[in-house]
């Protein structure tokens, strides 16, 4: 397993907000994590980057505990994280903001052959190169940040609610960027969403999460056929 | 006229330092630093003493004003804010902390420099004539060290690595600490280079106006009055405040007595913020 997360807790003063919840992710595997509103997703992936610091519980990532390490250690191991609500950097360029993404990298030459791809895969910000990003519409600053996350040279990516607030045509293209560097970069992913109808179709193998806990899990395909998934995530069925 | 135009481009260039220096503390660290004139005093003896007193080259004087302030600025903030900030939710926390730091300062260079005004020798003799108004060598000195400096942070900030990941921290903690950012060591270094402007500002300034112990709050007071002219946090607010308030002194100190030119800064301020309370250019830090 690429990333295996153990009975972890996390607790922010009195509220619980996950609670014994263990996932895995294998080499090249893409999860979901499905759930409602607080239901401890954003919390998960902010455990596993670092953001904040498990209560209790073993998170391993290529074979070597990161649970008691900070962001940057974490980044610097392969994991990078695109936050909740497409985090740009609101007052910097297109560039900047791509070039943060590789903050920690040394190998100049390489980065500069990732810029120049990625803006190649993503013209519309290559457009935009010198643009501040904060002017940027959503579905370009959700662009953005997935490809900031790329310039650091992922071996595991994390996406929280990537399709937040977008329009269903642009929910469509990060939907198919997120299969595209799953299958063809080989980058293991990490979805969180509230759209669970894509997560399910994008990702091999999904969780349910309810209160901070792991109510539900299996192969994606299965739990789309799920009853009890269908009624409460899918809002079919129930008649 | 010309004097008035000559006197306030040399002061809105050194002022520019203060404010530069605040404005990257105060977007780094989300801190307004009280200690500020303290540390334009701090660095303003250090050449009082190297070059003055020991008579070694001015530039020596300069470095040292820069190093000793970016450390006491370094140490302030690993061992006074970032404990504090970390442990407290609330901002007047901090902001005590600071004032602290402030009079922390004034007493120790009180004690250790005594009362006495200082001053130094000019660095270049002589005086220039440009078009009835007279510029010092000295004061032109200042106003191109000061501009050079100016230069150079701007520069620092917009295309190096360490500069990039301070605006980052500045415009999101969590985003810029996901990119790897280490916040600990980026608040540090931003703390001392804020520190070391006001500590060369101080140091440039000494050779014009002389420099004494009980400096430190004026100054603070300039540097806030810049912030607040321009907007907090950003660096062409920074500026501006500094150019506005140069020139308003520079226009006072040459049609008014002594004091008066700070009594109607203060009216104009406070009239200034009840029409345009977050200053000229004021939102966050770019
Ligand atoms: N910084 C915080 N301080 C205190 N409580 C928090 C904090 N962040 C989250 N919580 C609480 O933890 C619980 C889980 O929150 P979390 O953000 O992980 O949920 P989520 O599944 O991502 O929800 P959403 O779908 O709305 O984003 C919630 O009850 C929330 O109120
Ligand atoms: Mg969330």
């Amino acid at each position: 397993m690429l990333l295996s997360i153990r009975n972890l807790v996390v607790r922010y003063d009195r509220v619980l907000a996950v609670q014994e919840a263990s996932l895995a992710c294998e080499e090249g595997g893409c999860i979901a994590l499905i759930g409602a509103n607080g239901a401890g997703k954003s919390s998960t992936l902010r455990a596993i980057t670092g953001l904040v610091r498990p209560s209790a519980g073993e998170i391993t990532f290529a074979g070597e505990r990161i649970d008691r390490l900070g962001p940057a250690a974490i980044v610097a191991r392969g994991v990078s994280m695109v936050p909740e609500g497409r985090r740009v950097f609101p007052l910097m360029s297109v560039r900047d903001n791509l070039m943060m993404g590789a903050h920690l990298r040394r190998d100049e030459a390489a980065i500069r052959a990732d810029l120049a791809r990625l803006l190649d895969r993503f013209p519309r910000l290559a457009e935009r190169i010198g643009q501040q990003a904060g002017t940027l519409s959503g579905g370009e600053q959700e662009m953005l940040v997935v490809a900031r996350a790329l310039m650091a040279r992922p071996k595991l990516l994390l996406l929280d609610e990537p399709s937040l607030g977008l329009a269903p045509m642009v929910v469509r293209d990060i939907a198919f960027l997120i299969r595209s560097i799953n299958r063809d970069d080989k980058v293991s992913v990490v979805l969180v969403e509230q759209n669970s109808r894509m997560a399910l179709r994008i990702s091999d193998h999904a969780y349910v999460l309810e209160t901070g806990r792991v109510a539900l899990s299996g192969p994606s395909h299965e739990l789309a056929e799920d009853d009890h998934v269908r009624r409460l995530y899918l809002g079919v069925g129930a008649e | 006229m010309t004097q008035i135009l000559i006197d306030g481009c040399v002061l809105s260039a050194n002022y520019a330092l203060i404010a530069l220096g605040i404005t990257l503390i105060f977007s780094i660290i989300n801190l307004l630093n009280f200690a500020h004139g303290e540390l334009f005093m701090v660095g303003a003896f250090m050449v009082y003493y190297v070059y003055g007193v020991f008579h070694l080259p001015f530039v020596a004087g300069l470095v040292v004003a820069a190093l000793i302030t970016a450390v006491i600025g370094a140490l302030f903030e690993k061992f006074f804010f970032a404990p504090v900030m970390r442990s407290s939710t609330r901002e007047e926390n901090s902001m005590l902390l600071a004032v602290g730091t402030a009079l922390l300062l004034d007493s120790v260079a009180l004690f250790a420099f005594g009362h006495e005004q200082r001053g130094v020798p000019d660095v270049i003799p002589g005086v220039m004539q440009i078009a009835g108004g007279f510029l010092p060598y000295q004061r032109l000195l200042v106003l191109l060290v000061s501009l050079l400096l100016v230069g150079v942070l701007l520069w620092f900030v917009q295309y190096t690595r360490p500069g990039r990941a301070m605006r980052a921290l500045a415009q999101d903690r969590d985003a810029a600490r996901l990119m790897g950012v280490n916040v600990e060591r980026t608040s540090m270094l931003g703390f001392a280079i804020g520190a070391a402007l006001a500590g060369l500002a101080g140091g440039l300034l000494v050779t014009v106006q002389g420099i004494s112990a009980g400096a430190g709050p004026a100054i603070s007071i300039k540097a806030f009055i810049m912030i607040m002219i321009g907007g907090a946090g950003v660096v062409g607010g920074a500026l501006l405040g500094a150019v506005v308030l140069g020139f308003a002194e520079s226009v006072g100190y040459s049609l008014l007595p002594g004091s008066e030119t700070y009594l109607l800064i203060f009216v104009a301020l406070i009239l200034f913020l009840i029409i345009r309370p977050q200053g000229i250019m004021g939102h966050p830090w770019g």
